[in-house]
């Protein structure tokens, strides 16, 4: 221990309290000769004291430990009556006290042999007041040092259970707050804080991503301007806050001010994003200031632009519902008044022809019953479209529709020049389906490629290959191809005077229906329709579920 | 034979009665679904029963009903713009009834009639 120059030493301390003086370590120097041949007997006397007691018997381990316990007792009065009492000493009698503290010996126990020991020792000096005063004063010199030790271990093992009481706060603190901020940032829901004047303190992970700005870029910064809100936004956030802010002078007037008004009504507002995209938000706000915490208004978001683009696609799909449905049922009234000309036409005709009318009123006549028929094979088309019937399912082969369809168009390819082929495997093609319907699809493709090959003539292939799980339908024609970006499975598309523009459409219900896709590759001199269905069918576990 | 023809579109009804006598068969007309109900019940009752589906209080059904308590084997041939609907009927009386959609193919019409016509008279 270094001393600085007029700093005083504990020891010296102690002796200036206790009076302990140079004067009184020569009087015990000048006792120790009559005290010596006493100290064996003292220190005998001492123990078999202590051995009477029960509660000694649980600090001492055994007669060969209390054997050196007597010996170190006789060395210890060797000391008290050493006459040096200097820096060594004080350690000394330090590190006994400690060492009664590391063996458990109780205070108590430490206080009553101290006891002992200056009444074995008084009686020692017996009428020699000076002696008896230096014994006492240095007896309590090392209570006073040993009790100390007493004091020390106390504080440090108090200290060893305040730290530890840390540690464990502290871990508690940190799984608290990881809970906590892993909870805020996890979550799928911006959330942000606002001080008392509407400034950003925390911004959440959702929060970075739905916006596209950092924390970093936004902390510090007013809420309502950073974030890009338009006027209308700004104005109903504004109020809010400025309610929030009265809330919270109530508070500091009346702490029990009634919390009703700490939460707004949802705002549903746009934040334009910094990738250009607008997303709609809709917040609650909630006034929920806390002592010692600047964050004082929490600004919850949910990102319901995608929910609002779902509803907006419900409502117009059961829009076009209400739509299909009332002009199904007009098609089908149509029918009505087409029957009545119909049969009028045909009167007409037979009348004419009876009368040998001119050819011209015929022709009209005939003229007439055509548009007739096409009227009414446009309804056929467009009820077929609206509502289908259900799929009647089985296997089939291939090759057979595409034979079918080769016999079908014989007479239009003939007339056209036009030559069908079919490239197809020898073994049959199986896939589960609606015969009627695919044969539709196909002679539908089939007539459109032969069509397109009308005024120049050419070849047109009917082909199919298998394919893991599916059946590729390739129709192939020779003709001028179709201009990118047509919309030719758009209902009513036609490019043919006399078409209904529905047959594509159809088409691609059949093939969809059956859970397969129909897509065309089409350039100057090569068209090629490819219609992958799935061998197991619609229903089959590998089957698209969803559209394209 | 004789032909019932119920089609409450007067105009058309009528139409096709005289197109069928043009073609040589014997046709008579009820504008309404109770008028044919009520010819129906009176005798001689018609070989064949031309019926639309869709009519006014009482619809080709009841007609179509009537006719088959009255005379079990008479060909009915239902004429109408809801070919769906026809095929409910179709399916649960016996012999099923035609079905001809409107706007309807008269020849073929002509040529049912001309085969019942043709068939040994049960």
């Amino acid at each position: 221990m270094i001393v600085e120059p007029g700093q005083e030493t504990r020891f010296a301390e102690l002796k200036r309290y206790v009076g302990f003086t140079a004067a009184d370590a020569g009087l015990l120097r000048g006792f120790r000769g009559a005290a010596e041949p006493h100290f064996e007997r003292i220190a005998q006397e001492f123990y078999d004291r202590i051995r009477r007691h029960e509660e000694a018997h649980a600090v001492f381990t055994g007669e060969a430990q209390i054997a050196r316990l007597q010996r170190s007792l006789v060395r210890w009065l060797e000391r008290v009556f050493s006459g040096t009492y200097d820096e060594a000493y004080f350690a000394e009698t330090t590190a006994i006290g400690r060492m009664h503290v590391k063996v458990g010996l109780p205070q108590r126990y430490m206080f009553t042999a101290m006891a002992l020991i200056r009444s074995s020792l008084m009686q020692l000096a017996g009428a020699d007041g000076a002696v008896c005063g230096a014994i006492c004063r240095l007896l309590d010199l090392e209570l006073a040092i040993m009790l100390e030790s007493y004091s020390d271990d106390w504080i440090s093992r108090i200290q060893h259970v305040e730290r530890l009481e840390k540690e464990a706060l502290g871990r508690s603190l940190a799984v608290t707050q990881h809970r906590y901020v892993n909870a805020v940032e996890l979550a799928h829901v911006l959330i942000v804080g606002l001080d008392g004047d509407g400034v950003i303190k925390l911004f959440n992970r959702e929060a970075e991503r739905v916006t596209g700005f950092a924390r970093d870029q936004v902390l510090g910064a007013a809420f309502i301007t950073a974030l890009g809100f338009d006027d209308g936004d700004a104005a109903r956030l504004r109020g809010v806050l400025a309610r929030f802010a009265a809330l919270a002078r109530e508070q500091l007037v009346d702490p029990q001010a009634s919390t009703n008004e700490a939460c707004s009504a949802p705002l549903e507002t746009a934040i334009a994003a910094r990738s250009g995209r607008t997303r709609i938000i809709r917040w609650h706000l909630t006034h929920a200031p806390c002592e010692g915490d600047e964050v004082s208004v929490f600004a919850l978001g949910l990102d319901t632009t995608d929910e609002r683009a779902l509803l907006a696609r419900t409502q117009q799909q059961e829009r076009l519902a209400a739509i299909g449905t009332l002009a199904a049922g007009l098609a089908h009234e149509i029918r009505n008044p087409l029957n009545g000309a119909q049969l009028h036409i045909t009167y007409l005709d037979r009348a004419l022809r009876k009368d040998h009318a001119q050819r011209e009123l015929l022709a009209a006549v005939g003229v007439v019953g055509d548009e007739l028929k096409r009227l009414g094979g446009l309804v056929v088309e467009f009820l077929d479209f609206a509502r289908p019937r259900p799929l009647q399912l089985r296997p089939l082969a291939v090759q057979s529709l595409f034979e079918r369809t080769v016999q079908l168009v014989a007479a239009a390819a003939a007339t056209h020049g036009v030559t069908v082929t079919v490239d197809a495997p020898t073994a049959a093609l199986e896939i589960l389906a609606d015969a009627a319907k695919l044969q539709q699809v196909v002679l539908n493709l089939a007539q459109n490629a032969i069509e397109a090959l009308a005024g120049s003539g050419g070849a047109v292939v009917l082909r199919a290959r298998r394919q893991p799980r599916m059946v590729a339908i390739e129709v192939e024609d020779g003709g001028p191809g179709i201009p990118a970006g047509t919309p030719i499975f758009d209902a009513f598309y036609s490019t043919k005077p006399q078409g209904t523009g529905l047959g594509l459409s159809i088409t691609h219900r059949i093939v969809t229906d059956h859970g397969g896709s129909i897509d065309v590759d089409s350039r100057p001199g090569s068209t090629v329709f490819r219609v992958m269905l799935p061998v197991e069918g619609p229903q089959g576990p590998r089957a698209p579920l969803y559209e394209g | 034979m004789s032909i019932l023809v119920v089609e409450d579109d007067a105009r058309s009804g009528q139409m096709l009665a005289d197109l069928l006598r043009g073609d040589g068969f014997t046709v008579e007309v009820c504008a309404s679904g109770s008028s044919g109900v009520e010819r129906l019940t009176r005798s001689p009752a018609p070989d064949v029963l031309v019926t639309d589906l869709r009519m006014p209080q009482v619809d080709g059904i009841a007609v179509a009903r009537l006719a088959r308590d009255r005379s079990p084997t008479m060909p009915i041939l239902l004429i109408t713009a809801y070919p769906e609907l026809a095929q409910r009927l179709a399916d649960c009386a016996a012999p099923s009834p035609t079905i001809f959609t409107k706007p309807i193919n008269y020849p073929a019409l002509v040529e049912a009639l001309s085969a019942i016509q043709a068939r040994p008279r049960a």
